[in-house]
This record gives structure tokens, sequence and C-alpha cells, in this order.
């Protein structure tokens, strides 16, 4: 993976982005008035204060913030500009919670289906730090409230979301490599334990969504589009985490030798690396970054629920898919397009559409390019 | 043979992927350093099994391998890496996503300071991988990945070098020149094992041969004396332009 390929990838991933929205502008003709009946969330939510009101749940993520945004856009700005800058951050928020899903792909094989699990953890472990309420934990009938500001908070939650990555390798993943546990019965594994850590935030946290926001939150109005003060710094971070992951893979050895060990991991071991180390240290980034993902969208949504995470894994496994499998760099440009498909789509259709919007995008692309956006189809022998 | 000492021993090895399943059964291989070994058998003996359990990627069951003095039975690949024993497959012998310079890397993983020293020798034995150094070995043509996979294995700078099937898919000229090249490299003083489908040029060229047959390691003698032999020749070697 080099300087070379990126110019004709970018291109291609430009192709599938511009077919892509002038597919939602061809469906938006047919006409569907979906922005109207979304607006009412936001005042539900804005109202709420710690816990919100649990009917909350039932909306969708992205329509809280969908809607948040073209709430305080004032008249006369480009919704079509602003809801692809919506798109592009969602997307970017997207990629730095799959990117880890895809580099666990590409190291051992295995569709971690526990990873939605870990960007909620992050989301939810800062509230609990940086929370005035009183919070417990798990079996513990103490209660308590640590309140910390939210920049130690999100790095102590990014901390342990990653010890759990360590954990998980250490305890289970690795074992059941070693006794040759196949791919199929992992994954199966890996859903028990989504389920199993689901259950187990919910009952934590409780089901409420839980208010994260910071103090910088005003709106900068562009022009064309306006944008929160607390996402440009959100989009900055990410921008840093995926800039950081680039660098790692590409110009550290380490790096390289991750890359090794996703193409051959038996060629990788013949030339000495030690596989098990590097598969270590990628559910290490894989859950750390997961945690970023979840703190940051977290605090774009203003708030988190236990199963953010489950919700948004679909999205993910579409953006790691359409990227290609397994190619680190897919789960960038896979999120780009499926957070601007997706955005741009609550245009036209409703929100609740979202992931057939996904769902839609993944198999048009699929049928072009099998291999996704970024993936190589191998000589055959 | 000589009295060189003995430097890889392989005794009565009983190994197989799954579990139950002996692929080799009473494989045994005594090597002495500066040797060049070749091993022939028909296709599915067992030889690439055999090498991979030698090299730790297949597990072996009952048996015993000796580095010199030290038992390396079962060790990790990488372990063995740094007691000098490179290994290139026979397929999947290069990182297709990775740059022809980054597989090379790879190959002195272990001693990162070694690799511009080792980059410029290896460079002088593959001068047109000195040229292709930013392509991917995934686009490269089954006979430069096989340039590649060699190369990667002598960046580790290897004591004992286990080679399998290295002239296969290459055009006679390209054959005869790995097979020279082999050579040359175990003059340098690399004790070599290779498994070779082109038995005839394989047992003219080594010091020793070993017929692996069902699992099990047949006979052995001299390249020459193999060559000689009727039911060598009658099994392996073909009676067609002999
Ligand atoms: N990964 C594997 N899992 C299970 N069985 C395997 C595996 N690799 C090889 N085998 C089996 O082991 C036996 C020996 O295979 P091996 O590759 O060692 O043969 P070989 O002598 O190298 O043949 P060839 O000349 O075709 O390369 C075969 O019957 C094969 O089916
Ligand atoms: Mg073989």
């Amino acid at each position: 993976m080099t300087k070379r390929i990126d110019r004709r990838v970018m291109l291609r991933a430009l192709i599938v982005l511009v077919i892509a929205v002038a597919a939602f502008i061809a469906l938006g003709a047919s006409g569907s008035p979906a922005i109207a009946s979304t607006t009412d969330t936001v005042v539900a939510h804005s109202a709420a204060l710690s816990n919100e009101a649990p009917s909350a749940l039932t909306q969708d993520t992205t329509t809280v913030h969908a809607t948040a945004d073209t709430e305080s856009s004032g008249v006369g700005d480009n919704r079509y500009v602003q809801q692809f800058i919506n798109g592009i951050v969602f997307g970017l928020l997207l990629a730095l919670a799959s990117v880890g899903l895809s580099l666990i792909y590409g190291t051992t094989g295995l569709s971690n289906f526990a990873h939605g699990e870990q960007v909620s953890l992050g989301a939810l472990l800062t509230f609990f730090f940086a929370s005035k309420q009183e919070v417990s934990l798990p079996f513990l009938p103490v209660e308590f409230s640590i309140g910390w500001p939210l920049l130690p908070s999100a790095l102590a939650a990014i901390a342990i979301s990653a010890g759990t990555g360590w954990l998980q390798d250490r305890y289970l993943w690795s074992p059941l490599r070693r006794r040759r546990v196949s791919i199929v019965q992992q994954m199966i594994v890996s859903i028990g334990l989504s389920l199993a850590m689901l259950n187990f935030i919910q009952w934590w946290f409780g089901a409420e969504r839980k208010r994260l926001t910071t103090s910088i939150d005003t709106r900068l109005d562009l022009g064309l589009f306006s944008i929160g003060q607390t996402t440009i710094w959100s989009v900055l971070i990410a921008l840093v985490c995926l800039g950081g992951v680039g660098y790692f893979l590409l110009k550290t050895r380490t790096g390289r030798a991750t890359r090794a060990v996703s193409d051959n991991p038996a060629l990788a071991s013949a030339s000495g690396i030690r596989v098990e180390k590097v598969v270590r240290l990628v559910w290490i980034m894989a859950t750390g970054l997961a945690a970023v993902g979840g703190i940051l969208l977290a605090l774009y949504d203003n708030a988190a629920a236990f199963d953010v995470g489950a919700r948004l894994l679909l999205l993910m496994f579409a953006a790691v898919t359409l990227g290609g499998l397994g190619q680190a760099f897919g789960a960038l440009v896979g999120s780009l397009v499926i957070g601007v498909a997706v955005e741009m789509s609550t245009l036209w259709i409703g929100t609740d559409l979202k992931y057939a919007v996904a769902l839609a995008i993944l198999i048009l692309v699929l049928l072009v390019r099998p291999q996704g956006i970024l993936g190589r189809a191998e000589r055959v022998g | 043979m000589t009295d060189a000492p003995v430097i890889v021993d392989a005794d009565d090895l009983y190994a197989g992927y799954l579990p139950g399943i002996d692929i080799l059964n009473g494989c045994s291989m005594r090597v002495q350093e500066g040797e060049l070994i070749g091993i022939i058998g028909p296709n599915g003996a067992g030889k690439s099994t055999f090498l991979k359990a030698l090299f730790g990627l297949v597990p072996i069951r009952s048996g015993s391998v000796t580095l010199g003095d030290e038992d390396i039975t079962n060790m990790r690949a990488d372990e063995l890496v740094k007691r000098g024993i490179g290994f290139v497959p026979q397929t999947n012998n290069v990182f297709p996503s990775l740059t022809v310079l980054e597989n090379l890397e790879m190959g002195t993983y272990q001693r990162p300071k070694a690799f511009k020293a080792q980059w410029e020798r290896i460079g002088e034995l593959f001068p047109k991988l000195v040229d292709r150094r930013d392509q991917r070995a995934g686009s490269l043509s089954g006979g430069e990945r096989q340039m590649v996979a060699m190369a990667r294995a002598l960046m580790m700078d290897p004591k004992v070098l286990l080679l399998d099937e290295p002239s296969a898919g290459l055009s006679p000229d390209r054959q005869d020149e790995t097979f020279v090249r082999t050579r040359e490299i175990n003059r340098t003083g690399v004790t070599v094992i290779m498994v070779e489908q082109n038995a005839r040029r394989c047992l003219q060229i080594c010091d020793r041969g070993y017929v692996l047959d069902q699992g099990t390691t047949a006979y052995t003698a001299s390249g020459q004396e193999l060559l000689k032999d009727p039911k060598v020749i009658e099994l392996y070697l073909g009676t067609l332009g002999a």
C-alpha cells in the first residue's frame, strides 16, 4: 500500500461518491417529505437534562444530530452543502470506530461483532468519569460521583477500553486461535460477546441516553454551512488519530509488520515477526480507537446510550466491506462514503431508512467492484 | 559424507495438520554443515509438510529436531529465524500488498540495523529487484515473486536455508539460474535443504538426495548415486530423455 495507489483509489472513491449522490438526487425527485417529520426530536433532546426521556431511545442517533444541525443553521444556508459536511463529519467519526474492525479482520480474519460495544463502552465510560451525577460500579452498592473534566475522563475511558482489548485478546481470542478454532466459530463467539457486553453495559448504565456535552458549543456560520465548535475539534481529533494510524501502518516498522501479518501470517512468522504480539497490539489499538470514535460520536450527538455501538455496527461493517475488507484505509474511504450517503439521503428520504441506504450503496459498489473500493483482486495462481 | 558436524538432525518425525491424521510418519534426516540436500518425491508425499514441520509451522507429534546441540522441536518460527533458519515456502511466499523493498525489510525484521548492508548485498544478487523496489509484490510475475521470496529469506543471512520448489513455474533458463544461484549460496557456507520437482536438475547439483514417499524418507544417497539408481529413475526421473 503506497503512494501510488492513492490517486487512483481516491478517484475511484470519488466516482462512487458522485454516483451515490446523483442516485439520491434522482431518488429525491420522486419525492419524500422526510425532513419535516424529524424536527420534533430536537426539542425533547435539548430539554432533557442528564437522563433523557427513555422515549428518545427509540429515535435514531443520526436523526438527532442531523436535525440539530439543520435547526441551528440559519435560513439561506445551503442544505445540500450542510448535509454533505455533516456526512463528512459523521463519516470521519464512523471511520474512527471502524478502522479497528478492519485491522482486526485483516490480521486475524475475525469479523468482530462485539466491536460496536467497544464504541458504546468508550462513550459511557467517559460519562462515568465526567458526570456530576451519582454513578456506581457494577456489583458495588455504593454510589459516588467523580465529575472529572472531559479531557481526563475521555483519556481514562480510552485507556480502559484499550485495556479491554488487551484483556480480550490475552484471555479469549489468542487461546481460541492457538487451539485453531475456526473463524466461523470465533465469529459466533464474538456475537455472543457482543450480546453479553450489550446487556452488561445496559445493566451498568441503564437504558436512558446519557448526556455528554462540552462547554465550548457555539456554532460558527461559514456562509454555505455552519458547524459547531465541538464538531470542529472532533474532526481535528479524528483526523489526527486516522493520520496516526496511517503513519503507523506505512512508516513504522511495526506498522509494516502489521500489514505483513494481514497479508500472510504464516510467512510473517517465517520472517521472524512475532505474529501474536502484533495481533495483541492491533486489539489494543482497535479497541482504543473505537473508544475515541464512541466519545466523539457521543459529543456530536450530545448524548450516548448503551446501544449506540450496536446501532452503528451495521454501518461499520458496511463501511469496512465497502472500502475493501481488511484494508485499513478502506475503512476510512468506506466510512466517508457511507457517512455522506446516509446524511445526504436524509434530504430526500426518512432517516429511518438509514440502513437501507447504506445497504443499497454497499450492494451497488460490490456489484461493480466485488473486492471493495480499495480491495485488490489478487491474482489467482 | 564428509566429517563436518551435523547441523540439522530430524529424527523419526510424525506430524500432520489435523488431529489424528499423520502426514509424516517416520521421517528422518541428518544434515551436515555446508551440505546441499535435495528432497524429491511424488506429489502429496509430504515434502512441503516436512519442511514446514522442521520450521515449526506444522505441529510435530513425535520425534525430535535438533539444530547443532539444541532441541528445536516445535519451536516457534520466529525463534527459529533468530537461530538462523530461513524458509521459502512453496506457495504464498511474498507479502502481496507490501512493496518489494518492504518485503525484503521483513526479512531483517529482527535485526533492523542490518537492513541497509543486506539490501546492498542482495541487490547485487538480484539487480532486477532493485529496479522494482517500490512495486507491490502482488503485481509481480510468478518468477519475480520467487526472486522476492528467495531474497527475503537471504536477507536474514541464514545458516540453514529451507527452499520449497524454488524453480516451480519458471522458464527453463530461469530454472537453471535458480539452481546455479542456490549452489552459489550454498558455496558461501549456507546449508541448504531444497525440495524439488525437477528431480534430475536437483540431484545433479546437490551433495545428497532424499527420496520421500508417503510420509517416510524412503532412502538417501549422494545425488550422483540416486541419478543412476534404476528404481529412482523409474519412479521419479522418468525414462524419457534420460
Ligand atoms: N494445510 C493443510 N491442511 C490439511 N492437509 C494438508 C495441508 N497441506 C497439505 N496437506 C496434506 O498433506 C499431504 C502432503 O502434502 P504436501 O504439501 O506436504 O505434499 P508435497 O510432497 O509437498 O506435494 P507437492 O509435490 O505437490 O508439493 C497431502 O495429502 C495434503 O492433502
Ligand atoms: Mg510441496
